[in-house]
């Protein structure tokens, strides 16, 4: 699976104050993007908030369509992917808020997946005996989803994206607000994934996280692209030491601009 | 398909698993009914008893000698079911204890009878009770003296009473209690329907955003489409299931009551088998107007960002809804082919009159069928506004710009389609409030306030949301071809509408009668008046309302073909009759394409001119209008002329369209805003 995104822009209303008088005024939240993703890779998408990362994202997983711009999706074997239910099965999307719904058991949701993804109900069982295996969730996959605790509420929701073994995996920040344990559960499902030669399109603010995990990084920032590399060019370009001071000398001088407004 | 089903499965578990709702479904609907009848019968019969087994203390003079005849003609001729009167002598001197009797009653002999006084206290009841039944008492006793009185002069009863008048109800006392009964239940079963949509709505639209997981949704291979749907159906199948339920208790009440409420119900006579016999009838309206409610609380709900959102915009569905169905506990509000026409009311109005036992099967078939014309246009609105992006991620309802201020809207915006039905109702409402005011300075003040009305706040409304107003109106002068296009197309409608309206005449004659009548009233006016008010003034105004602004906005939301439908059928509902609903629907349809075709009001506005000045003439003068052109003014219509006419309307409307189709470019090259 390879992904190819060509000069999107996402175009949203705000309203602006302007003396005593408020206006709708339009701006671009993604403004000119394009970037490019190969199988068995990981892709970061770092930046600070309101850069427009969730945005980006979003229209690469087909929950927005761009105001311009194309995205492209090949198959393993290198066919254009254009239909959109297509696509849709081919995307594992996840994000802080692609929640499960809370009066399912694990069970029945994967069931249901599994179902509107089009395999045998003998299939549907078989995938959710592996992923039981795989995530050891013997003891809860039977309980209402309301009734689990954060951690295994993420292992299901990682089961939800694998259910139907799409190609490539767009990950909203999912690391966010975890504890360490199940923060390495997602990291190792990434690099899992990569080796199966999987995408792994994914945004973090842990830029420790992104140093060790990414092929290359993508920094935007104002819905640009700042910087684009892997880490290791990324940190030689600036001559910085970690991904972390990389990330001060791209962005500080903006913030640090944005500052001296309010002094 | 397939798809669509796993999600209705899905959301049918979602909802079942809910437990308020299902209480709230199954539990309140079972235990009303029977409770509120049992309610009703028990408090009425209790105020019953309680009025016949109390007895009433009527205190006199012990010397009053004739009160003594009065107690004995009272205790002659007392009857079961009378009210119960006690005469206590009370002895001279004795003070008047005005707490131990009812009423005092004085009596004189005089001549050829007597006078007889109550004093009583009008605001104490049993005192009231007593006087009514000594007022009986005295009318009986009255009529037995007056009989021996002509006795004893050997004329018969007949010499002071020649004329007996005697009055018989044609509605029997069942039928009566039948359609009280019914108003009250028509409107309890809607209650329900809307207790039993309302929850599940807001737990399955806005829930799933509440909680989060529509961006789950999302992102799995289903369209927005297939996703509002399986919403609708589930919801659907829950309403109905309420409606169901609680039509079963109802009924089961009313006939348990009718059956076993001892002799008091059972003289009333309703027949169950009658109510049994319109139970698909009434099991049909019911479904078709939970239908309706659950469409009509999708489409606030999708806007809703939480359960507190939702249940502010549902707020008012609800009173609305409360309000209809009240109406139906009005006496002599009835369904008739007025009534027939308003969704909702309709179906409370039916279930009274089929309790009352008077119910026209036309009716029912006009109810079922406007209720479910009305949820299908509604829920087709729903899946055109059930946009992923826009409900996800955009704040606050996106139907409106009326709501946003006018400083914040940016030019050249176009009315959204709440926008639109805010603007009729207002314009209905207000002509009808201010029409309503006007007639009576003047018999055609309604009339001129409803063209001002319609004229004027089609342009409030493009003014305050800045509307490109030239383009939306398509304010261009036509091409010559298009000029041609459109008479022919016109003239093509025309002959359509007049087969349609023979039809319906046929169908519905005694309404077409009413719209005459309602002309022929405004002919004693002069013609200038009449030519500027039902002319000159509503081809100018309608042409802007409906052609200029409904058209217009929708067609550059939803495309010229839904647009011209869209506008047409509000166009003919607008006229607030069944029989004129057909026949101007299809004259605002031709005008609609006119326009959208030819990218110019002008058109339109003129054949609509035409159109109403050639009823005005018509109707001014018939006869003139005969010679001229005899087949519109034939009284019997002959086999040849269907003919005509249907082959006028053909070739009419195919030569009109192509046409139009054929001119180069349209006027002021239209652009989409």
């Amino acid at each position: 699976m390879m992904i190819e995104v060509i000069d999107i822009c996402k175009q949203f209303e705000r309203t602006v104050k302007r003396g005593r008088k408020s206006e709708k005024e339009e701006f671009l939240a993604v403004d000119h993007v394009s970037l490019k993703a190969e199988a068995g890779e990981i892709v970061g998408i770092l930046g600070p908030n309101g850069a427009g990362k969730t945005t980006l994202l979003r229209m690469l997983g087909m929950l927005m369509t761009p105001t311009s711009g194309e995205i492209r999706f090949w198959d393993t074997a290198g066919n254009l992917i254009s239909d959109t239910s297509k696509r849709k099965e081919a995307i594992g999307y996840l994000s802080g808020n692609t929640r499960l719904y809370p009066r399912f058991t694990i069970r029945e949701y994967l069931t249901f997946l599994g179902r509107l993804y089009g395999f045998t109900d003998k299939e549907t069982e078989k995938r959710i005996t592996r992923l039981v295996e795989m995530f050891s969730m013997e003891n809860f996959v039977d309980n209402r989803i309301e009734k689990l605790s954060t951690g295994q509420t993420q292992r299901a929701s990682i089961c939800r994206c694998l259910m139907a073994d799409p190609q490539l995996y767009i990950l909203d920040e999912p690391t966010l607000g975890l504890d360490i344990l199940s923060a390495d559960t997602i990291i190792r499902f990434m690099e899992g994934q990569k080796k199966r030669g999987k995408t792994v399109l994914y945004s973090t603010h842990y830029l420790e996280e992104a140093e060790v995990l990414c092929d290359r990084i993508y920094m935007i920032n104002d819905g640009k692209i700042a910087a684009h590399g892997t880490p290791a060019g990324l940190m030689e370009d600036t001559k910085t030491a970690s991904l972390r001071e990389t990330f001060h000398c791209i962005f500080g001088q903006t913030l640090e601009g944005g500052n001296k407004h309010y002094a | 398909m397939r798809k669509m089903k796993i999600l209705l499965g899905k959301e049918l578990l979602d909802i079942l698993r809910d437990k308020k709702t299902l209480i709230i479904m199954v539990l309140v609907p079972i235990l009303l009914y029977p409770a509120m009848l049992m309610g009703i019968v028990l408090v009425s019969s209790g105020l019953l008893a309680s009025q016949k087994e109390k007895t009433y203390q009527v205190a006199y003079s012990a010397e009053d000698v004739p009160v003594q005849e009065l107690k004995e003609f009272y205790e002659e001729n007392k009857e079961e079911g009378d009210t119960l009167l006690e005469f206590l002598p009370i002895e001279e001197g004795k003070e008047k204890n005005r707490e131990s009797y009812d009423v005092w009653l004085t009596m004189e002999e005089q001549e050829l009878g007597a006078k007889i006084t109550v004093e009583y206290t009008s605001t104490n009841q049993d005192s009231d009770y007593a006087m009514a039944a000594l007022k009986k008492l005295a009318e009986d006793y009255g009529d037995k003296l007056m009989a021996q009185n002509l006795a004893e002069e050997g004329l018969p009863e007949a010499f002071l009473t020649p004329v007996i008048l005697e009055t018989k109800d044609s509605v029997t006392a069942s039928e009566s209690m039948g359609m009280n009964l019914g108003g009250i239940l028509g409107m309890l079963l809607m209650t329900n329907i809307l207790l039993g949509a309302f929850y599940p709505v807001i737990d399955s639209v806005t829930g799933e955003k509440e909680r989060g997981t529509l961006e789950t949704l999302l992102t799995l291979p289903v369209n927005s489409f297939q996703m509002i749907m399986s919403k609708f159906i589930a919801v659907s199948i829950f309403a109905c299931g309420t409606a169901i339920l609680s039509l079963v208790s109802m009924t089961g009440s009313v006939l348990f009551m009718f059956g076993n409420m001892g002799a008091d119900m059972g003289k009333l006579g309703i027949k169950g088998e009658m109510i049994l016999g319109w139970i698909p009838v009434l099991l049909a309206a019911v479904l078709v107007a939970a239908v309706l409610v659950t469409a009509l609380c999708m489409s606030v709900c999708v806007f809703a960002k939480s359960f507190k959102e939702a249940n502010n915009y549902i707020t008012p569905i609800m009173l609305v809804i409360m309000l209809a169905s009240m109406a139906a506990m009005i006496p002599s509000f009835q369904l008739d082919y007025k009534t027939v026409l308003i969704p909702i009311v309709n179906v409370t109005l039916l279930v009274k009159q089929v309790l009352g036992q008077q119910l026209d099967p036309a009716l029912a078939g006009i109810t079922i069928g406007i209720n479910l014309g009305v949820s299908i246009l509604v829920v087709w609105i729903l899946s055109k506004m059930y946009n992923s992006e826009n409900i996800l991620f955009k704040d606050g309802f996106q139907s409106f710009r009326l709501f946003e201020r006018r400083s914040e809207i940016k030019k050249g915006t176009v009315p959204r389609t709440g926008d639109l039905i805010l603007c009729l109702a207002v314009t209905l409402l207000l002509s009808f409030y201010l029409g309503a005011a006007a007639s009576m300075k003047h018999p055609l003040g309604s009339t001129v306030v409803m063209q001002l009305l319609i004229l004027s706040i089609p342009f409030i409304l493009v003014w305050y949301i800045k509307s490109d107003t030239k383009a939306l109106f398509s304010f261009y002068p036509p091409g010559a071809k298009q000029v041609v296009g459109g008479l022919l197309l016109y003239l093509g409608t025309y002959a359509a509408i007049m087969l349609a309206g023979g039809l319906l005449a046929e169908l519905l004659p005694d309404s077409t009668q009413n719209v005459e009548t309602a002309f022929a009233l405004l002919m004693e006016y002069p013609v200038w008046l009449l030519v500027i008010l039902i002319t000159i003034m509503p081809a100018i105004g309608e042409e802007i309302f409906f052609r200029g602004l409904l058209f217009g906005s929708w067609e550059r939301q939803f495309g010229g073909a839904w647009a011209v439908f869209l506008s047409s059928l509000i166009f003919g509902a607008f006229h607030l009759s069944l029989v004129k609903l057909l026949p101007t629907a299809m004259l605002g349809a031709c005008f609609a394409y006119i326009t959208w075709r030819s990218g110019s009001i002008y058109i339109g506005m003129g054949l609509h001119l035409v159109n109403n000045l050639f009823s005005l003439m018509a109707m001014k003068y018939p006869h003139r209008m005969g010679e001229l052109l005899p087949i519109l003014m034939k009284t019997e219509v002959t086999g040849m002329d269907v003919l005509i006419l249907i082959i006028a309307a053909i070739a009419g409307v195919t030569a009109g369209v192509t046409l139009l189709n054929r001119g180069k470019e349209k006027a002021g090259g239209k652009k989409v805003l």
